[in-house]
């Protein structure tokens, strides 16, 4: 007979600890346990059967693994904590003897570690462990800076400490300056949750939410101790990320902080960014100081940026430097490869888009000015990271404005947020009146400004390319906000494409037929294509800054397409004769097109039949209901696409007439 | 005579009495050292009375008197009267001058007056109650927050040297272990993490496209109506279990009244009726196997055995004669699998992952407490602006992101305890009534 073996002493059993075992184990308290698991990224886990690990009946025991705890063991931090708890048991029995003064000292010289030589702790080792490489911080911190973006707009209270907020706002301001130096943001996305913002960090996607200002109300049901132990962790990684960041641009890291800029809500305009050059030496020596010697490979990097930056001041402005870098990037860089697809029907591709410096600087040259209704720090930070260099604000907003002068004549472009605001009839009159006062009167304009609503900046950076400003004037109905982080699906309708690139050789064909006048719509179509560029490049020159009210921008439109129209006619009238012969060989390639189609779609099925009967009854049912699922989808973007398709129609229809 | 006497002879102090020198009485703070203190005391008495002997120069001490005072039998009485004790005490004055008691004004203020309180040291009742919650293990923060000096991640690991003496052993390091690499527990149905920013969709746009807000207008309607439907089933299903309850409870008692109602029970044994008295048969126990009947077995088997062997090696030799139709059975369900995944990626639209939509969670949770609910970030046909200002944010931020540590099985839930547990109390009645006599 084989031994009788205990429960509990081997197997599943020893792999995993109770939190209570842990927390017995490990002689700390549960709320000091919780903590410790978060930072060290210690989790529950779930053995694959409870009621082997358990001794208890209990369904909800939480588990561990034990070697995690055994490891805990080993924590440095473990020391800080049973510190704490002995400071807290001398300042209780203090306080039970009535000593509330001695309870006091012991407080206070605890939290006064240069004169006792006790220091309080931080969290640089356990972030070096966590993240062993920068990439992986870097892949951490869509998590890292939400938490921190949200942490910094919420009003203090008992539960989160004002100090804490402070912090949080600061080092996310510092990142947001080095978003707008290395222009590294690609995307935003006005969402009814917050702001979304995507940039691209050392070719890592960085997908991050920012609550809007003065939304956020503190619930109840949310634990703010495990949030803040969060932040905590969060905020000293975010302190390594920024140095790291800020190094690699040769800046030096902390920013100069102005506090007096900073309560005036000067917000990112408190702080000003110094290349390493200036406070080199200082900084040098400090750095060499610590225990921790920088990498020489990147410190002979660091230097020759250093040097650069010293010689492009020597040379010019900074603006120079920036652009001949630039422009040298991209003769290195030449042609980005295009990956295609190997096989027909694969997947589609990302294609490496290129960083080309004309969507980086996406508002170089302009000078916006924001209206006091509009959100000024989002405006702000996605203007400056897209190349505007001069940002004006009302007063109102806060300081740090590059003019609070509504009537500045540098000012190119007004964002304004308000139901309509009419032209100024006797502009010209009024405008050195005007000038002299600092405000307009209200829902006046000032003549050669391009007046537009928020969301025109955001979809001009989401298309990098400026849209059209006159479809987001003041008042309007505006077009749709759509995500930038949809990716289309193959087939699928996507209403910022034009018809032809996205609807499949059947719909086409169909669509074809459908119409009756045959080529000569199809003629016009393209006639039309070529007409909507020219309207296109015509709003480029709009915006390029010329003043003009905008009834008349719409006459001189009016005045392009006319002509183009005319040499449309011009054009049929020629060629008619031509068409009408080659009519009947289009007819009949087209059908035979039709022909082959029906007849691979006719193969396609039989294969897909044959192949069905081999599936078991299951997994026939699961392919039929994707299929169906799928054929519905597409039978919606068909339709999507039918009603736009008419749509267009009609717009010729009404252009031609 | 000296002051302090050094030791007169070349011994240790001694205690008083010193029996021997092992106790505590051997110890030096018993150690007697009262002439030491005499000593003290007869050099300040001394000094009082106007400086030490025996620094004193013995001409201040000594006169040569080579010729007699004449004039003494004149000046003192003929009998000389001694005053009281208590006069000559008075009399005596210290050589010593006394310490002036004169308040002066100190030589720098910075221009404040002092507060006037009675107790500097006192702690205000705000730093007591929060003395009393760090007593409690309340204390905020204990991070230290400093700002970045250096590159956490340029810093190299020192290259141990101590090849030098091998004597000791090198410190050996706690290893981490593998399942600290793990990635935690998801609650999703899929268990795949989940991202911790969701990229948001058309239909969370402040200004949606039509198509989008309306299909995430249905899809959140026909949820909230199938929530709505459920809620009222399960209120029914309560309803319909509590009246069957109800009646059978009643039928129970109605029964119980019958029986009570009879006088004895109809199938008595007394009438000769009894239960399960006929079906008693007498079970067969198991005999003992013969030798012959074992060998019987043992060939049956050994017959079934080698039949099982021949069918296999049979359906064997046959599946090789058919290698190239199952090779190309194989082929075709490998396309057919390749299919099935395409068709799969075209409804799950082929790059829906990571963006937010429906989450199908898993039915187990982790914990005690339930995952709270999403809440619904929607905004109303009614209240849709296309201008900013007036957007209306939907949803809580704080909410979202502790849910998604809680999805992502970083943390487990929670509750909220907005109170302390009281101690419970019980309601009694005084005695008194017994002591109360007519």
């Amino acid at each position: 007979m084989p031994r009788i073996k205990k429960k509990g002493q081997a197997g599943a059993a020893k792999n995993y600890v109770t939190r209570n075992q842990a927390i017995r184990k490990l002689q700390i308290s549960l709320p000091d346990f919780r903590k410790l698991c978060i930072w060290k990224g210690i989790y529950p886990r779930e053995p694959r059967s409870k009621k082997k690990v358990s001794k208890s009946a209990t369904s909800s025991t939480t588990f561990y693994y034990a070697k995690d705890i055994q490891y805990l063991l080993h924590e440095p931090l473990l020391q800080k904590f049973r510190d704490q708890k002995a400071l807290e048991k001398k300042i209780s029995k203090a306080l039970g003897r009535g000593d509330v003064g001695d309870a006091a000292r012991l407080e206070k010289n605890a939290a006064r570690p240069e004169k006792t030589g006790k220091p309080r702790y931080t969290l640089d080792h356990v972030i070096k462990e966590r993240y062993p490489t920068f990439i992986d911080a870097l892949r951490d911190l869509d998590d890292c800076l939400s938490m921190l973006f949200l942490f910094a707009n919420l009003p203090s209270t008992s539960s989160v400490p004002a100090k804490m907020i402070d912090r949080c706002s600061r080092l996310c301001l510092e990142f947001q300056h080095y978003l707008i130096s290395s222009r590294s943001l690609t995307k935003s996305f006005l969402s009814i949750k917050g702001i979304y913002y995507q940039a691209n960090i050392k070719g890592v996607d960085v997908l991050w939410l920012v609550p809007y200002k003065f939304n956020q109300r503190v619930v109840g049901d949310v634990d703010f101790r495990i949030m803040g132990t969060f932040v905590e962790f969060y905020m000293t990684l975010l302190g390594f990320v920024n140095f790291k960041l800020y190094t690699s641009l040769g800046l030096k890291y902390p920013p100069k902080f102005d506090q007096v800029m900073d309560e005036n809500a000067a917000e990112l305009g408190a702080f000003t960014l110094e290349g390493l050059t200036i406070a080199g030496t200082e900084n040098g020596k400090q750095i060499e100081s610590s225990t921790h010697k920088p990498d020489p490979k990147v410190q002979a990097e660091v230097d020759k940026v250093l040097k650069q930056i010293g010689n492009g001041e020597a040379n010019d402005g900074e603006d120079t430097t920036a652009q001949d870098e630039a422009a040298e990037e991209e003769k290195a860089a030449g042609e980005l490869d295009k990956f295609e697809v190997a096989a027909k029907g694969g997947d589609v591709l990302p294609q490496p888009e290129a960083s080309d410096s004309s969507k980086r600087s996406l508002f170089a040259n302009t000078t916006f000015f924001l209206s006091r209704e509009t959100p000024r720090q989002p405006l702000e930070l996605l203007l400056k990271a897209f190349g505007c260099k001069r940002v004006g604000w009302d007063a109102v907003l806060g300081d740090g404005a590059y003019t609070t002068n509504e009537l500045d004549p540098s000012i190119t472009h007004q964002i304004v947020d308000r139901p309509s605001t009419q032209a100024a009839a006797e502009a010209s009159e009024d405008a050195e009146d005007n000038q002299t006062s600092q405000k307009l009167a209200a829902n006046r304009r000032v003549p050669g400004r391009v007046y537009v609503q928020p969301q025109w900046v955001w979809d001009s950076v989401n298309d990098g390319e400026v849209r059209e400003p006159h479809l987001y004037a003041p008042g309007t109905s505006l077009p749709p906000h759509l995500s930038p982080f949809v990716k289309s699906v193959n087939g699928a309708y996507d209403p910022t494409m034009p018809l032809e690139g996205q609807e499949p050789e059947l719909e086409k064909l169909q669509a074809g037929s459908d119409d009756e006048e045959g080529e000569e719509d199809e003629l016009a179509e393209d006639m039309d294509v070529a007409g909507s560029d020219d309207e296109d490049e015509e709003g480029e020159d709009a915006f390029g800054g010329f003043s003009a009210d905008e009834d008349e921008e719409e006459e001189e439109d009016g005045d392009a397409s006319e002509d183009d129209r005319q040499a449309e006619l011009e054009a049929e009238l020629a060629g008619g004769a031509v068409n009408s012969k080659s009519g009947d060989k289009k007819t009949k390639a087209k059908e035979d097109a039709r022909k082959a189609l029906a007849k691979k779609s006719r193969e396609e099925a039989e294969d897909l039949e044959r192949a069905k009967g081999m599936l078991s009854k299951k997994k026939r049912k699961l392919f039929e209901q994707m299929q169906y699922t799928n054929n519905k989808k597409s039978a919606e973007d068909e339709k999507l696409r039918a009603k736009r398709r008419k749509l267009e129609k009609e717009k010729q229809r009404k252009a031609k007439a | 005579m000296p002051v302090i006497q050094g030791p007169t002879s070349g011994d240790a102090p001694q205690t008083f009495n010193q029996p021997s020198r092992k106790g505590k009485k051997a110890w030096r703070k018993n150690v007697d050292v009262t002439e030491v203190q005499q000593g003290l005391q007869d050099l300040n008495e001394e000094i009082i009375q106007g400086g030490v002997i025996r620094e004193k120069d013995s001409k201040d001490l000594f006169t040569l008197d080579t010729t007699r005072d004449t004039t003494i039998s004149k000046r003192l009485p003929k009998h000389l009267k001694k005053g009281l004790k208590a006069d000559e005490i008075i009399a005596a004055r210290s050589a010593v001058p006394a310490v002036s008691l004169r308040k002066r004004p100190s030589k720098t203020t910075d221009g404040i007056l002092p507060v006037k309180r009675q107790r500097t040291d006192w702690v205000s009742q705000k730093e007591l109650s929060r003395l009393k919650r760090v007593a409690d293990g309340q204390h905020d923060n204990t991070v230290e927050v400093r700002d970045a000096t250096y590159d956490l991640w340029d810093a190299e690991p020192k290259k141990s040297e101590v090849q030098i003496d091998e004597f000791f052993p090198e410190p050996v390091h706690a290893k981490t272990p593998k399942s600290m690499k793990q990635a935690p527990l998801s609650l999703l149905a899929n268990g795949k993490t989940e991202a911790a920013v969701q990229r948001p969709t058309g239909g969370y746009s402040y200004n949606p496209a039509f198509s989008d807000y309306e299909k995430r207008l249905a899809a959140e309607s026909a949820k909230a109506i199938e929530a709505e439907e459920k809620r009222l089933a399960d209120l029914e299903a309560a309803r319909v279990r509590a009246e069957a309850a109800a009646r059978s409870a009643a039928e129970a008692e109605a029964a119980e009244a019958r029986a009570n109602m009879s006088e004895w029970e109809e199938d008595s044994e007394w009438e000769g009726f009894q239960s399960g008295a006929e079906d008693g048969r007498p079970t067969k126990l198991p005999q003992r196997k013969t030798p012959q009947q074992r060998n019987r077995m043992k060939r049956r088997k050994e017959e079934e055995r080698l039949q099982k062997h021949k069918a296999a090696m049979k359906a064997r030799r046959v599946q090789e004669q058919k290698i190239a139709e199952l090779a190309q059975e194989v082929s075709e369900k490998e396309q057919l699998r390749a299919l099935m995944r395409q068709q799969r990626a075209l409804a799950a639209g082929s790059d829906s992952e990571g963006e937010i939509g429906e989450q199908k969670l898993r039915r187990k949770q982790l914990g005690k407490y339930k995952l709270p609910e999403k809440d619904l970030e929607l905004v109303l046909p009614d209240e849709l602006q296309d201008s900013l200002r007036l957007l209306k944010p939907e949803g809580n931020m704080m909410r979202d992101r502790y849910r998604s540590m809680l999805v992502r099985g970083k943390v487990e839930a929670r509750r909220h305890l907005p109170f302390k547990k009281q101690a419970k109390r019980k309601v009694t009645e005084k005695w008194t009534h017994k002591d109360f006599v007519i």
